[in-house]
């Protein structure tokens, strides 16, 4: 009887999370996040990045190359290993492929979205710039301890790497436009979050629908949990039905646009509007609040549409939408998986716990942030959620960050492939910088959090950049040059 | 005709199997059609990008999903 009751309470807190999650936080920021990881994926071509990665390419090119190559070609995983074994063997070297494979999970477009709306903006920032920093840092110390065995390149690669395929204006235009959705919707300005004008429905029993949805998702806010409120169920009914649709409309769009294809985007349309608009029950009916988040995404919309019908050819609006829908299909329900276990969890975890480990930013408490991230194997953006949970238990924001950053780089499924690839000797190399390093970027903005100065740690991380730099300019030099070092000698090759 | 399909196996590489063997029905052909996940493997057909269509030994296509129309033109000009 006792342990139904407590299998009971953890199934509860399971769903509850779950319930709360989907309500809440995914709408606004994560669905429009999807469909720019689907447009960056269809719409920019691989080319325009790639070209910066070929073997002749300077150095001060082609490690930014690799780190943007990170950030805006690779969202998943069955682009990662590819890309990344190619700019190895064939392209600009060990270096860059270590940037390109450090920076693509911290960086990429869902990723950086989900934390920023998830956690915060800060901590979202935190991991994008601390990612490049130590992305660069970790590709350029790969480089200088394996110089003598990097130079095994593959001889006639050259034309791999060219091409000239320039992105078309519409196409970014397009891009640029789901940005501003994005933003819109999810920035918390006072602009945005006002709301200007007040609709009454006078729907009646509503009060006793949010009386049963408190009832049986009990909430308890000192443990970081949500309920779920009216507005929250009508959204979770909303993407029920987008599913159900979309799998036809959205996965067979190949064959062409149907009624079906129509039909979910109208209703995605019309989740991402009830979203935005903010809902107050009562007991005389259902406020609807005009906020100008909901202006934001109409109008973003509005051009959305403009720009897909007029200015895209149908084949980019077809691909665009395949791959956006591929995303969902592949990443969502493993959120949904991860988040109703992550609410299983948190009921038993007691907060002391995480407060004596990571409560404060120590070394240890990094580190165990580190070495959690690296044990604990989560899918693709499940570690949000996980990290959002110990924020709630209270877990202090530099740990925090350096279990961010280990988590997506380091599992042992990563650390097998990448051995793979480049051996084993260099995979545990890297493997060990990256824990370093995340220890220190945990530290770093654990400090900044406490009250450091910004300027004076933007500084020292300036320093031991330029001096890696120099180190690697210094090594690059085939040794004849190194000895006289003369002022006209050609720096990078 | 032999047809390989390049990619370590993920979505994007079965929608390009999916087409292609669409586009067989609809042509109503035979081909040896495989599907090559070995990172290896694929890195000797020097392509940079997954998934990559391999048709008789050249690569038509390789970083993208190609359309159900490009696959068409591809295998007839092979036939």
């Amino acid at each position: 009887m006792d342990i139904l009751g407590a299998l009971l309470k953890l199934l509860q807190g399971g769903l509850g999370n779950l319930a709360a999650y989907l309500a809440a936080h995914v709408l606004l920021c994560l669905l429009p996040a999807f469909f720019i990881a689907g447009a960056m994926t269809a719409l920019i071509p691989k080319e325009s990045v790639t070209r910066f990665l070929g073997r002749n390419a300077p150095k001060y090119v082609s490690y930014p190359a690799a780190a943007l190559a990170g950030s805006v070609l690779s969202v998943c995983s069955c682009t990662i290993v590819p890309l990344f074994a190619g700019i190895y063997r064939k392209g600009a070297g060990l270096g860059p492929a270590i940037t390109f494979l450090f920076f693509a999970p911290a960086a990429n477009i869902l990723a950086l979205v989900y934390t920023g709306g998830l956690i915060g903006a800060d901590l979202a920032f935190a991991r994008l710039f601390l990612s490049l920093i130590f992305g660069i840092s970790i590709g350029m110390i790969m480089a200088l301890i394996f110089r003598r065995s990097d130079m095994a390149h593959d001889k006639n690669t050259d034309t791999l790497f060219a091409g000239n395929v320039v992105m078309r204006r519409a196409a970014l235009g397009f891009l640029l436009i789901l940005v501003a959705l994005l933003l819109s919707g999810t920035l918390k300005i006072p602009l945005l979050t006002n709301s200007y004008a007040r609709v009454t429905l006078p729907l009646s029993g509503l009060d006793r629908f949010q009386g049963f949805l408190n009832r049986i998702i009990p909430f308890d806010s000192s443990r970081g949990q949500e309920g779920v409120t009216v507005q929250g169920a009508i959204l979770i009914g909303l993407l029920f039905l987008v599913g159900l649709i979309s799998w036809r409309g959205l996965g067979r769009i190949s064959e062409g646009f149907t009624g079906l294809t129509w039909a979910s985007l109208g209703l995605i349309v019309l989740t991402l509007f009830v979203a935005a608009a903010g809902m107050r029950a009562h007991a005389e009916g259902l406020d609807i609040l005009f906020t100008g988040k909901l202006f934001g995404v109409i109008l973003s919309i509005v051009f959305l549409a403009c720009m897909g019908l007029k200015r895209l050819p149908q084949d980019d609006m077809r691909d665009f939408l395949w791959e956006s829908w591929r995303f969902i299909k592949q990443i969502f329900p493993l959120l949904v998986i991860g988040v109703f276990f992550v609410g299983i969890i948190r009921v038993i975890i007691h907060t002391e716990w995480i407060k004596a480990l990571a409560g404060r930013n120590t070394l240890l408490g990094n580190l165990a942030g580190v070495l959690f991230g690296v044990f604990m194997y989560f899918p693709t953006l499940v570690e949000v959620p996980v990290a959002k949970m110990f924020l709630s238990l209270g877990m202090h924001r530099g740990p925090l960050l350096a279990y961010l950053m280990a988590d997506p780089e380091l599992s042992l499924q990563s650390i097998l492939m990448i051995s793979a690839i480049i051996g084993r000797a260099r995979a545990w190399v890297y493997v060990f910088w990256v824990a370093l390093f995340s220890t220190v970027a945990g530290l770093i903005y654990g400090a900044l959090e406490d009250g450091a100065n910004v300027w004076s740690i933007a500084l020292y991380l300036l320093i031991f950049l330029a001096l890696l730099a120099g180190g690697l300019w210094w090594m690059s030099k085939p040794p004849a040059a190194r000895s006289t070092a003369s002022p006209e000698a050609p720096g990078e090759r | 005709m032999e047809i390989r399909i390049l990619g370590p196996g993920c979505q994007r590489c079965h929608e390009v199997e999916r087409r292609t063997f669409n586009v067989l029905a609809e042509l109503n052909l035979a081909a040896d059609v495989r599907r090559i996940t070995d990172i290896k493997k694929i890195m000797e057909y020097n392509i940079i990008g997954t998934p990559g269509l391999v048709i008789n030994g050249k690569v038509r296509c390789s970083g993208r999903i190609p359309r159900p129309e490009e696959i068409k033109a591809w295998i007839q000009e092979e036939k």
